[in-house]
């Protein structure tokens, strides 16, 4: 039987309404990402235990859905938007310009755990095409020499508030 | 019934039964990578495409899913569907090596040549371990994909353009390659829905799917309980016994029985170069089927070979050395013999084992019986059978219970009274999770520590040890019609107040309906005193609920593979005879001057481990074993036998099926199977025993003991050594009232833990439990922050007498109150803190103190 503790015990609280059956999976792997910012172990045991499922069906779910993480997030998450109208508007070269100045690919953290980049899906803002999101803030009407100047910012360590 | 055509011939199937496990059935053979027989289809490899007449939209369809129907019309061998079937493999060959089957000397590797590698082919391809034995394989060749155009020639192999997913070799049983998966998901759906365990997952989608095991960490950091039904279904070579992973290829199988506890699975030995080299379930016996657990899978491996007795030992001043089988033989019977005229026959005693065979115990009783000529026999869990068995008889007036535990898996209110039953007994366990999962059967377990079965319970009640029986007594109560039979009530401490209303409410609903019913009872193996109470409580239940019909109920399932069948066949006190514990008090005391011990280790098995040494320590010892046990160490005269997968006989299950084993092995040197050994000795004693080999003795037993059926007779896992019907009413009993505890310290629990083997901690071996799992004292955190413990911390625990050194771990699964440690920890470690059985075990308090490291 695995130990309660303290960390437990909060995400327990968090999910303590969710019940089997019910088709609260998601609604609980939604609510531990809001709150951590990822999907722990630890909280897939305890999303099993109180959805009456196995952890290694928590853990299916999650990663079926590029949304969850399972490793705590980078400090900043961009997400680039990967929807029509930005790719019409040279949203590839926006990908490729920050790729290479972060040294990762969409769905990697740089090493030192500060920058990520994951894909987005068009949030309907299509007139700021091509558009990045700087944690939950729309950075838009982005030109190839602008992302990279937005990249290094975020590289070298820049208020996400700022750039 | 419905008539349908196969590859036309006329062919009477259930109507609605899956079409491919009919057309595997009829001998065709027909690929079908993802289908498990018994399972709904999952219908993911498309492997199994057959043409039905009609079909919609085409004629080409999944005989996995399509249903026995009346007038279906089925080809399994068209051009058409051929083709269909090799395209479809050609996607999943895509993804997977094709070393096995394209390697152009595949034909060609034949011991002795060289293979393409430039390394000598010793008897088989050195390319994949599932080479030979593998479905994929066969898969192919069954559509033959070599005339498939070229295999693969030309088409995108994803397979070799992608770095292989790293394989994990990090536990001793399950060795995970996932390079090899073709993503049939059989290994999740048999972890799921056949062992209810759901260690496996697929994670991710699309093209980056595959399979994890609990939250994508390595095997063991998951659920997993190694039970290896997904390595029974894996059509690849990803899921593998790790043990034997590259020599599992078997020459030939032989069907036996796991003799690891009381379920008594019926398994299959793959054998090579005369040892067992891989086990498969065998489906003889009727309860385990197609099951076995971690025991019955890798428990042949236990013991390394070199750690195994093949020769002889005898005493010669310090030391035991090897010595030749028959100066060992002649010693063994001089001793036995000196002390016999000398003394008499009474002043030797004879220990038999739970896990030797009913021909092995027959010619054991016989020799105290008829050669020895001593009542003294015995086992060291014998009076814990006894005082089950006595329950038994006084409540429902038989001494076999005539239960079926298949019976368990249809019941629709099964209460469960053990430490553990999913790592005493594991296949039952799983039995009864079908049962709840599958039929709805509501669950109540009764039992002082959480265990895997609890989350499948509608009421799981916690008692104090030695509070067990008063917590199935309280249930009892709340249904009997006439309680005055049940002896003052005792407050079954610990157990609250919701738990046992929700238990008496199940028990309730289950007395007033007539479904099935099923008490399940396994004792721990260390108090006779509160095993007896436990009985008569678990009868009281089946008797309150079921009247007339109780002991059809009543389940009991002890600890160990053949208690029940070396009882049947004599090993117990004669009149006037001891029990083990007066047995081991006279032995320190000078009474009893030697013993013979075939197989058991009451260093190992016995409560009060002073007392037992110093019995073993003062009297003379024969010990006939496999392996060089604790006890063994003591002894003037060791005979080495062979292990118990080598041995012929039969074991007597739970449910008293009698169960065939045969032998998956043959002497390396001196070794000899216990009948073997046992006839010699009591020749040499002038016991006049002609008996030829295990077939012989039981031809003798069936004729002298009730139930028992020659060889011939036998029909394994189904043949029921049952007694005859009750002449007596069924009768209400009493429970005493547990001893109280001395001192205030924790009540220890000590049961049978799942992985670790009777041969290693036997021997004491750092092997005992591969996997270092079992080797802590579990221990709930409000008591280790009592005695300022951590998990991991090593700690002493003590009456005040005896130590146990054991890291801890915590656990909310324990009670308050309690440590519970494995019975098998160290050796039996944790017997010393317990008195000399008689006395309640129960009643013993244990300290915690952390360990000083200098
Ligand atoms: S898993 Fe089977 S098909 Fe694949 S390489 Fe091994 S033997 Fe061949
Ligand atoms: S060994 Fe048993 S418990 Fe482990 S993953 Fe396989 S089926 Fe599941
Ligand atoms: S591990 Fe084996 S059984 Fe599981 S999905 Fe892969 S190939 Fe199929
Ligand atoms: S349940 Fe018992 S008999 Fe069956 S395999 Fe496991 S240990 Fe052996
Ligand atoms: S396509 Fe990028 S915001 Fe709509
Ligand atoms: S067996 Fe029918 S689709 Fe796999």
């Amino acid at each position: 039987m695995p130990l309660e503790t303290e960390a437990t015990a909060e995400i327990r609280a968090l999910v303590a309404d969710l019940r089997p059956d019910d088709a609260d999976m998601l609604e609980a792997l939604h609510r531990v990402q809001h709150r951590y910012g990822y999907v722990s172990q630890e909280a897939m045991y305890v999303i099993a235990d109180q959805l009456r499922v196995t952890p290694a069906h928590v853990y299916g779910v999650t990663t079926y859905y590029s949304d969850f993480r399972t490793t705590p997030p980078p400090e900043v998450t961009v997400a680039w938007c990967g929807g029509p109208a930005c790719r019409l508007k040279n949203g590839a070269g926006i990908r490729d310009a920050m790729q290479a100045v972060l040294g990762i690919e969409l769905g990697e953290d740089t090493a030192d755990g500060r920058v990520g980049l994951v894909a987005g899906q068009c949030n309907g803002s299509c007139e700021q095409a091509p558009q990045v999101w700087v944690g939950e803030r729309v950075v838009g009407r982005l030109t190839a020499a602008r992302a990279v100047t937005l990249a290094r910012a975020l590289r070298d360590g820049a208020d996400p508030a700022s750039v | 019934m419905a008539k349908i055509t196969i590859n036309g011939t006329e062919v009477e199937a259930e109507a609605g039964r899956r079409l491919v496990e009919v057309i595997k059935e009829q001998g065709i053979r027909i690929t079908n990578l993802c289908y498990i027989d018994g399972l709904e289809p999952y219908a993911g490899c498309r492997t199994c495409l057959v043409d039905i007449e009609g079909g919609r939209p085409t004629s080409i369809q999944l005989s996995c899913t399509a249903q026995v129907a009346e007038g279906m019309v089925v080809r399994t061998d068209t051009p058409e569907v051929k083709r269909a079937r090799q395209g479809v493999m050609s996607l999943i060959m895509a993804n997977h090596p094709d070393r096995c089957l394209t390697c152009h000397r595949r034909v060609h590797c034949q011991p002795g040549e060289i293979c393409l590698r430039d390394d000598v082919v010793t008897h088989r391809c050195l390319t994949c371990s599932k080479n030979y034995r593998c479905e994929l394989q066969t898969s192919t060749e069954m559509i033959d994909m070599g005339e498939y155009e070229e295999p693969w020639v030309g088409e995108v192999r994803s397979y070799y353009e992608t770095p292989p997913p790293e394989p994990d070799r990090a536990n001793p049983y399950l060795e995970f390659d996932p390079q090899m998966c073709i993503i049939c998901t059989r290994c999740v759906r048999a972890c799921a829905d056949i062992r209810h365990t759901g260690a496996i997952t697929l994670s991710g989608k699309g093209s980056s799917t595959a399979i994890a095991f609990g939250t994508g960490g390595p095997v063991h950091e998951s659920n997993c309980d190694f039970c290896g039904a997904c390595i029974d279904v894996c059509p690849t070579a990803t899921l593998m016994e790790k043990p034997n992973k590259w020599v599992g290829l078997a020459e030939e199988w032989t069907n036996s029985t796991c003799n690891s506890c009381s379920v008594g699975c019926t398994i299959s030995y793959g054998v090579a170069n005369d040892r067992p080299v891989i086990v498969r379930p065998d489906r003889l016996n009727q309860f385990s089927r197609d099951q076995i657990c971690v025991r019955g899978r890798f428990h042949y491996d236990a013991v390394a070979e070199n750690q195994r007795l093949s020769r002889s030992l005898a005493r010669r001043g310090e030391r035991l050395l090897p010595v030749p089988a028959d100066e060992a033989l002649a010693e063994a019977a001089r001793l036995l013999d000196g002390v016999r005229r000398e003394h008499g026959g009474g002043a030797i005693a004879v220990l038999g084992s739970p896990l030797a065979t009913n021909e092995e115990a027959y010619l054991l009783a016989r020799i105290a019986r008829d050669v020895l000529q001593t009542p003294h026999i015995d086992f060291s869990h014998g009076s814990i059978h006894r005082a089950v068995q006595g329950a038994i008889h006084d409540a429902l007036g038989v001494d076999r219970l005539p239960s079926d535990l298949t019976s368990v898996e249809t019941a629709e209110t099964i209460v469960v009274l053990a430490s553990d039953l999913e790592e005493s007994h594991n296949v039952a366990a799983l039995r009864i999770k079908d049962a709840v999962v599958k039929r709805g059967a509501r669950l109540v377990v009764v039992s002082p520590r959480w265990g895997e079965l609890v989350p499948f319970a509608a009421a799981w009640l916690q008692p104090s040890p030695g509070f067990e029986a008063a917590a199935v007594q309280a249930l009892v109560r709340a249904i009997a019609s006439d309680a005055s039979q049940l002896g003052e009530p005792v407050v079954p401490r610990g157990v609250t107040a919701s738990s046992l209303e929700s238990a008496v409410e199940v028990v309730r609903a289950a007395a007033a309906s007539d479904k099935g019913f099923a008490v399940v009872y396994a004792p721990n193996p260390v108090d006779a005193a509160a095993a007896g109470d436990q009985a008569r409580a678990c009868a009281n239940l089946a008797i309150a609920a079921r009247g007339q019909a109780a002991a059809s109920s009543l389940h009991y399932l002890p600890t160990d593979a053949n208690v029940l069948g070396i009882s049947d066949m004599g090993v117990g006190p004669a009149a006037n005879g001891m029990a083990f514990s007066q047995i081991i008090e006279a032995a320190r005391d000078g009474r009893i001057k030697a013993l013979l011990i075939h197989d058991d280790n009451p260093l190992l098995n016995g409560a009060g481990s002073d007392d037992i040494r110093a019995a073993l320590e003062a009297a003379q010892l024969v010990v006939i074993d496999s392996v060089r046990s604790t006890t063994a160490e003591l002894a003037e005269v060791v005979l080495a036998e062979l292990p118990f997968f080598a041995k012929d006989g039969t074991i007597t299950n739970a449910d008293r099926r009698i169960n065939r084993q045969r032998p998956a092995g043959v002497p390396r040197r001196e070794e000899r199977d216990g009948v073997a050994l046992l006839t010699a000795l009591a020749n040499e004693l002038g016991g006049n025993f002609a008996y030829a080999d295990a077939a012989a003795v039981t031809a003798e037993a069936a004729s002298k003991v009730a139930g028992y059926l020659p060889y011939e007779q036998v029909r394994s896992g189904r043949s029921r050594a049952v007694g005859a019907e009750a002449t007596t009413q069924p009768r209400l009993q009493a429970i005493g009232a547990p001893a109280a505890p001395e001192g205030d310290g924790l009540r220890l629990v000590v049961a049978r833990s799942l992985y670790t083997t009777w041969e290693g901690a036997s021997m004491r071996s750092e092997e005992a439990d591969k996997m270092h799992r079992e080797e802590v004292a579990t221990l709930n955190p409000r008591d280790a922050e009592a005695a300022g413990v951590r998990s991991g911390d090593a700690v002493v625990l003590t009456d005040g007498t005896h130590e146990v050194s054991v890291s801890v771990r915590l656990d909310d699964g324990v009670a308050p109150g309690t440590v519970y440690v494995p019975h098998y920890y160290d050796g039996g470690a944790v017997m010393s803190l317990l008195p000399l059985e008689g006395t309640a075990a129960a009643s013993v308090t244990v300290a915690v103190r952390a360990l000083q490291l200098a």
